[in-house]
């Protein structure tokens, strides 16, 4: 169960890769990163995974004394969360940026934007 | 396919199998823990007792990491404020008024109901992220999707920015305010301990975690919506 | 103090804040972040100063009141308090410096630069790895939106593509990190670091995924195209928060992880650094484009100082003083270029002629260079020093080599650079000063200064800046606007006076180098007395280099003799520099000293074996196998001063095209350096041997072919100046020679070399260059007759070319029988019977001199022609003085000496009896012979004058044309390619293989850079090809090795 869902994830991010690697438009780029970045998120939840047990909650039925033994590792959840909105906020700004420059260009193609080198 | 891009295709390839290998020997290599750690074994065995969050994730993300959270506010503040900048770079003063394909009879109306609706939904997600899966970040994203709703409904809708930047600013003192406190009466910047723990998995408990998870979920609200109004006002391509 | 979380408290509060402000209310909005900038300035140097001065210990700062690694913590000690008051203080600079873009682009604009600068502390704060990713991606998108500061519309896709990058850093930092803390159980990066017995092996993929990704913020060779395009287009003010403040930051974010991952990751730091610093050197020859040149200066340097992260281990206590060393000087000289950038119109390097109009500006560029080069008194100097040394304590000396490799190339780029500023037609559009942009800049010139001092104090060594000397030499700085007279007399008073004070504490042989410095520059300076004006940038100069030499003769250890090498390397530089068209020689020669002195510098590292100290004297306890090898770098680094054959072509221009008053000082003076260098080599060290062959013997055929091509080459000049310095090298050849016979007379003939060649080489280049001022021309065909018109000229030329060509009576007869002396006690024949054809050949030259300049036909043009300025024959009447009295009374001076050297060679030395000199060989007595010459000269001459008494004067239009009355003056007299013959039979010998060489060399560099720097095709998907790329190649080679 864990090694499916971390091999699912470095498929994804592998994915998202190659995506990004081989795709010149600007918006499959970012869509192409969004898929990496779900990928990342699975490979971190993935590592805190603990076969049977439960959601890092208590209540009645995990009792605080009985925590530590039932639930999963709370950290890789506490630090998904943070992976994500820093990935929602990354995303946000490039989708800015490709609005920007198309806007100037008219074009998508990651190739016309090389007016920089060497 | 011309040639070049095969080339660039089986060398994308190459290299993402090579990564591929580094990932396989991390996975295979990988033992998942039959116990938990002593960091996750504190969090699980102190975390009602120091805090009293029931949601024990929430309780290291605004307590035990606050300063994580904090930096991720402020992710999404420095995002939203970039997208304004960006939006605004070199930007002709161009008002022409949109034609825009008419939204239909169906998304105007339940727009009108839903939106209130998602935004109660937001707030209850937030107040109660010591309890419950979810809590500000969850809860400020289903407010702006409100938002989204009803801007998708009416795209030539404005809402205020003057607003949104005041929620926005509010909320980021106060969340920094509020760590403040902790320094000066509790244990450390950003410690929740400054109001009592109260009565494990009741609303009113652990601390001062829903004050500043409502915070945060103002700010990630305002933050969204400062993004997605920013990207509704720009000129027609 | 103030908790250092009020740091990021600050900054966070204020963006936040900024938000109530009304847009309208920018002036409010710049106010409270520049009060938030100074307030985190305030912390930061607050801690410096608790650290520094009280010595506190190191602070942990909890958050939530939580212990690690439950809750993240953060650290404050004297590295953190130092670094985030470098962050704070370009953060608050570039804030001031960005006045009019943050106003006009409002409130938003001022929450990124704050919240830049925040995540930058945070980075150098936090001491958890997972809230270090999160100032990581805070820094990341801040520099993603600070780009846009720029008016550059190209900003918007170098951001773009730095975006792309930093998703595929991220990616891989978040994998590293997750399967860290599997593998250790916390996030906190202390606890990684006692808990990772599996990261520090070397082979944990976890760990490298972390490091690869750090590292790759760090802009490594050749992933970091992205960070060129910034650096390019981005504002110039935030180019120096992203090159100073990011670099530090992400480099101390590099040290944590190998903190974590321990001594087996320290080779993949130091090899990904060095790399990229030669790497990133090179590429930037060939660079046009200022900004970007800058990009590429700052990437090489960011290498350095990863590469001496990876050296940790045997840099010991010296780690943070060498890497601080390197860091600090990198940080300030950049943010200051990048400031001073802003100021400049065009993006040409040649534009920053414009900076001529500001002498201000151009000494804070020359501060800026010298922090990069790693020049005294700065602190890359020494930290480049401790580097040194203890790297080749430890034997690693291929690392060294290729550090000073990419050290010289960046030295070369740079002084390139300066010499557009200094001799490029001044652009039209003039320096843009405003109070608020020129305030970092002055910032930054003080704080390098300061830091140099700071160094300096901390070196262990004396403090370079409270050498007398050299603080003499910097206060000009301050008298510049004086006039010139008035400094000259300050000049001349300080050197007279420091050599009255300090005379008594030199042996015989300094002695005569510091008369010749202490005295005879005073001397040259009198002719400085015939320029007006004020003379701008020359004083420090010359004051820089005389500092030099003096503290060179003064150094005890090898780290003062080094110091001071370096210091009169620079100085002269400048000095050079000014001649009119002297900008491409000038380069050469700052290129081929700076070579040598790495040479040195590489020598006295292999030398001390790792020991703090080195006295100079301790040259002679060397033993096999690293005697041998110290004596060649040594040599190596001398000779180019020397200007030995080979490495000789820096010295015609650079000495022929300097001021009239320079060239006698580069020539008569500095070129002594090199032989004071090689005497102290030689006098400790003596003969060594390498695979069986003698290294002396060695320097002896590099004196005689010196000696030979030097002169050969110097016959076929027709420049007077040039023909002068090429003489030079050939003198310098008799010099070398003389000293590697490494006889008693071999010495003494050596010194008399040293004295004789700075009376009468200073002599010829004041007398050569007064004509030229007259005439306007060097070209000694275009000149003739001018005997009548200066006749004191004429007679200074006379005495100097009989003392240089070694014939009764004058001095240089002295020098030629103590040698021919020395050789006869010697065993060498073949390079001696080179430097035996050598001597005719100076004949030629000299010959030349006077025949073509002030003998045959007067050209029509001159016939109105002055004599030399007063204060340029002044200097040369002294020497006409100082030669006879040497000639009469060599004992003066040698006799003290050759009682000195019977210490190193106790046989072969002189008898000294009354006004005789006598050898084993014969005597030699220069009263008699002087009284002799001038019996004999003066019955001819009587004797001439009593035959020609009656004589009648002889115009040309009498009878030179006998029968043909010409209607104009024509020239009769040729001096064009005057020894055409011997060129045809000779020529061979003086083609210019050695310069073509050293172009094709160099030429080679440039193509290669200009080829491989393509590899930036300005694609962003590239560029993350190039990312995934480097990754892959770096494992593969990592875990291959």
């Amino acid at each position: 169960m864990v090694y499916i869902a971390m091999a699912t994830g470095f498929l994804l991010i592998l994915i998202g890769f190659y995506g990004a690697l081989t795709n010149r438009n600007l918006l499959r780029m970012i869509v192409a990163f969004s898929i990496a970045d779900t990928g990342i998120n699975l490979v971190i939840i993935s590592v805190g995974y603990l076969p049977g047990r439960t959601a890092p909650i208590l209540d009645t039925t995990v009792t605080a004394a009985a925590a530590a033994a039932r639930i999963i590792d709370p950290v890789p959840q506490a630090l998904v969360l943070t992976a994500i909105v820093i990935g929602v906020g990354v995303t946000a700004l490039m989708l800015a940026y490709t609005l920007k420059l198309y806007e100037k260009k008219r074009t998508l193609d990651i190739a016309k934007f090389t007016e920089l080198k060497w | 396919m011309t040639g070049k891009n095969m080339i660039k295709r089986l060398l994308a390839l190459l290299l993402l199998a090579s990564i591929g290998a580094m990932f396989a020997s991390l996975l295979l290599a990988y033992v998942p823990d039959t116990d938990l750690n002593f960091t996750a074994r504190y969090y699980a065995e102190h975390t009602a007792a120091d805090i009293g969050a029931a949601n024990i994730v929430t309780a290291i993300i605004v307590t035990y990491r606050g300063l994580d959270t904090l930096g991720e506010v402020t992710v999404l503040f420095l995002a939203s404020g970039i997208v304004g900048l960006v939006l605004s770079f070199g930007r002709k003063q161009n008002t022409t008024l949109r034609n825009l394909v008419p939204v239909g009879e169906l998304l105007t109306t339940a727009s009108q109901y839903l939106a209130p609706i998602i935004m109660l939904l937001g707030v209850y997600v937030f107040v109660n992220g010591h309890l419950t899966p979810g809590g500000g970040f969850q809860g400020g994203a289903i407010i702006a999707s409100g938002m989204l709703l009803l801007l998708l409904s009416d795209p030539l809708k404005r809402f205020s920015h003057t607003l949104i930047a005041t929620v926005e600013s509010f909320s980021g003192v106060g969340y920094i305010a509020l760590g403040l406190v902790g320094l000066v009466l509790a244990g450390g910047f950003l410690d929740s301990r400054i109001l009592p723990n109260g009565v494990l998995g009741e609303l009113i408990s652990a601390g001062a975690i829903p004050l500043i998870y409502s915070l945060i979920g103002l700010k990630v609200g305002a933050e969204f919506s400062s993004m997605l109004t920013s990207l509704s006002e720009t000129e027609d391509l | 103090m103030v908790s250092a979380l009020y740091i990021l408290i600050a900054a966070l509060g204020a963006a936040f804040f900024l938000g109530f402000l009304k847009d309208g209310m920018r002036a409010t909005a710049y106010a409270l972040t520049l009060a938030a900038l100074v307030f985190m300035n305030f912390i930061s140097a607050g801690w410096v100063w608790v650290f520094v001065v009280d010595g506190a210990a190191p602070v942990e700062i909890l958050t939530s009141g939580f212990p690690p690694p439950f809750a993240i913590n953060l650290r404050m000690g004297l590295t953190e308090a130092a670094l985030t008051l470098l962050v704070n203080l370009s953060g608050l600079l570039s804030a001031l410096y960005l006045k009019d873009v943050l106003l006009a682009l409002g409130r938003r604009s001022m929450a990124v630069l704050l919240i830049a600068v925040m995540a930058l502390c945070g980075i150098i704060l936090t001491r958890d790895i997972f809230n270090l990713f999160v100032f990581f991606e805070l820094a990341a998108i801040a520099t993603a939106g600070l780009i846009l500061l720029s008016e550059d519309k190209r900003a918007l896709s170098a951001g773009f593509k730095y975006m792309i990058v930093a998703q595929a850093i991220s990616v891989l930092l978040l994998i590293g990190i997750i399967f860290s803390y599997h593998a250790t159980g916390t996030l906190n990066i202390d606890g990684m670091a006692e808990a990772s017995t599996e990261l520090k092996t070397g082979a944990s993929i976890a760990f490298f995924l972390m490091f690869i990704a750090v590292v790759a913020e760090l802009k490594p060779f050749p992933a970091n195209g992205w960070a060129l395009d910034i650096y390019e287009s981005a504002h110039p003010a935030f180019s120096a928060i992203f090159s100073a403040a990011s670099g530090a930051a992400f480099l101390f974010a590099a040290d944590k992880l190998l903190h974590i991952g321990g001594a087996a990751w320290f080779p993949l730091a130091t090899g990904i650094g060095i790399v990229t610093f030669v790497a990133a050197n090179l590429l930037a020859l060939p660079q046009t484009n200022d900004r970007r040149l800058l990009g590429y200066s700052s990437i090489a340097q960011t290498g350095l100082v990863l590469a001496v992260l990876g050296q940790q281990d045997i840099l010991g206590d010296r780690y943070l003083f060498v890497a601080g060393g390197l860091l600090f000087a990198h940080s300030i000289a950049k943010a200051g270029l990048y400031w001073l950038s802003g100021l400049i119109a065009g993006r040409e390097l040649p534009d920053w002629a414009a900076l001529r109009s500001r002498p201000l500006l151009i000494f804070a560029f020359v501060t800026f260079i010298a922090m990069l080069s790693g020049l005294p008194p700065f602190p890359g100097f020494y930290a480049k020093w401790e580097l040194a040394r203890l790297l080749a304590g430890e034997g690693r000396i291929a690392l060294l080599a290729l550090i000073l490799f990419g050290a010289l190339l960046e030295a070369g780029y740079l002084f390139r650079w300066f010499g557009y500023i200094i001799k490029r037609e001044q652009p039209a559009q003039r320096v843009a000063c405003t109070p608020h942009k020129l305030a970092p800049v002055i910032a930054a010139v003080v704080a390098g200064w300061a830091l140099g001092y700071l160094w300096g104090d901390l070196s262990g060594h004396a403090n370079l800046l409270l050498a007398v000397p050299l603080l003499f030499a910097l206060s000009f700085l301050l008298l510049e606007w004086l006039p010139a007279w008035i400094k000259n007399t300050l000049a001349i008073a300080g050197m007279v006076a420091f050599f009255v004070l300090t005379y008594a504490e030199y042996d015989p042989l300094r002695l005569i180098f510091s008369v010749i410095i202490l005295i005879g520059g005073p001397i040259i300076f009198l002719a400085s007395y015939h320029e007006h004006g004020r003379r701008i940038g020359f004083y420090p100069a010359a004051m820089l280099m005389y500092a030099g030499l003096t503290l060179l003769i003064r150094a005890n250890d090898s780290f003062g003799f080094f110091a001071a090498w370096e210091m009169l390397t620079v100085g002269s530089y400048f000095l050079i520099l000014r001649g009119k068209h002297s900008e491409p020689h000038a380069l050469s020669y700052i290129i081929f000293s700076l070579g040598g002195a790495f040479m040195i510098l590489a020598g006295f590292a292999l030398a001390a074996q790792g020991a703090p100290q080195f006295d100079l004297a301790s040259l002679s306890l060397l033993t096999q196998p690293l005697a041998p090898w110290v004596f060649i770098l040594l040599a190596l680094g001398f000779m180019t001063k020397t200007a030995a054959i080979g490495l000789h072509i820096w010295l015609p221009g650079a000495h022929g095209e300097a001021e009239t008053d320079v060239s006698p000082m580069v020539s008569g003076i500095l070129l002594k350096a090199g032989l004071f260098g090689l005497i102290v080599l030689l006098m400790t060290m003596g003969k060594q041997q390498l695979y069986g062959i003698e290294l002396t013997h060695v320097l002896l055929w590099i004196g005689a072919l010196s000696a030979l091509l030097g002169n050969l080459m110097a016959i076929f000049e027709e420049d007077a100046k040039r023909l002068l310095a090429y003489s030079s090298i050939g003198q310098m050849g008799y010099a070398v020679f003389g000293l590697a016979l490494m006889n008693h007379l071999g010495w003494l003939m050596a010194l008399m070399f040293v004295i004789n060649h700075y009376i009468y080489k200073s002599m010829l280049f004041l007398s050569a260059g007064g004509v030229a001022k007259r005439t306007g021309t060097r070209d000694m065909y275009r000149m003739g007759g001018l005997i009548t018109l200066m006749p004191l000229s004429f007679i200074a030329t006379l005495i100097g070319i009989i003392a240089v060509s070694g014939v009764p009576p004058l001095s240089g007869f002295g020098g030629r029988w103590i040698f021919y002396n020395a050789i006869l006690s010697s065993d060498v024949r073949l390079p001696m019977v080179i430097l035996f054809f050598a001597g005719p050949i100076a004949f030629l030259y000299l010959f030349r001199l006077i025949h073509t300049i002030f003998l045959g036909q007067l050209k029509d043009e001159h016939r109105k022609l002055k004599e030399a300025p007063f204060w340029i024959i002044l200097p040369q009447m002294i020497f006409v003085v100082l030669l006879l009295v040497f000639a009469v009374a060599p004992g003066l001076a040698l006799r003290r000496v050759d009682t000195y050297l019977n210490q190193f060679f106790p046989e072969g030395g002189l008898n000294w009896a009354g006004t005789t000199i006598s050898s084993n060989y014969g005597y030699w007595n220069p009263v008699a012979i002087m009284i002799t010459v001038c019996v004999i000269f003066g019955s001819l001459f009587a004797w001439l004058l009593f035959v020609n008494r009656k004589a009648q004067k002889v115009k040309q239009f009498n009878i030179v044309f006998a029968g043909e009355r010409p209607y104009r003056p024509e020239t009769t007299h040729f001096a064009w390619n005057f020894f055409a013959p011997y060129r045809k039979a000779l020529g061979f010998m003086v083609q210019p293989f050695v310069t073509r060489f050293w172009s094709g060399l160099t030429d080679l560099l440039h193509a290669a850079a200009d080829l491989s720097r393509r590899l930036y095709n300005g694609n962003g998907q590239t560029y993350a090809f190039h990312f995934i790329a480097f990754v892959v190649v770096v494992y593969f080679l990592w875990t291959g090795v």
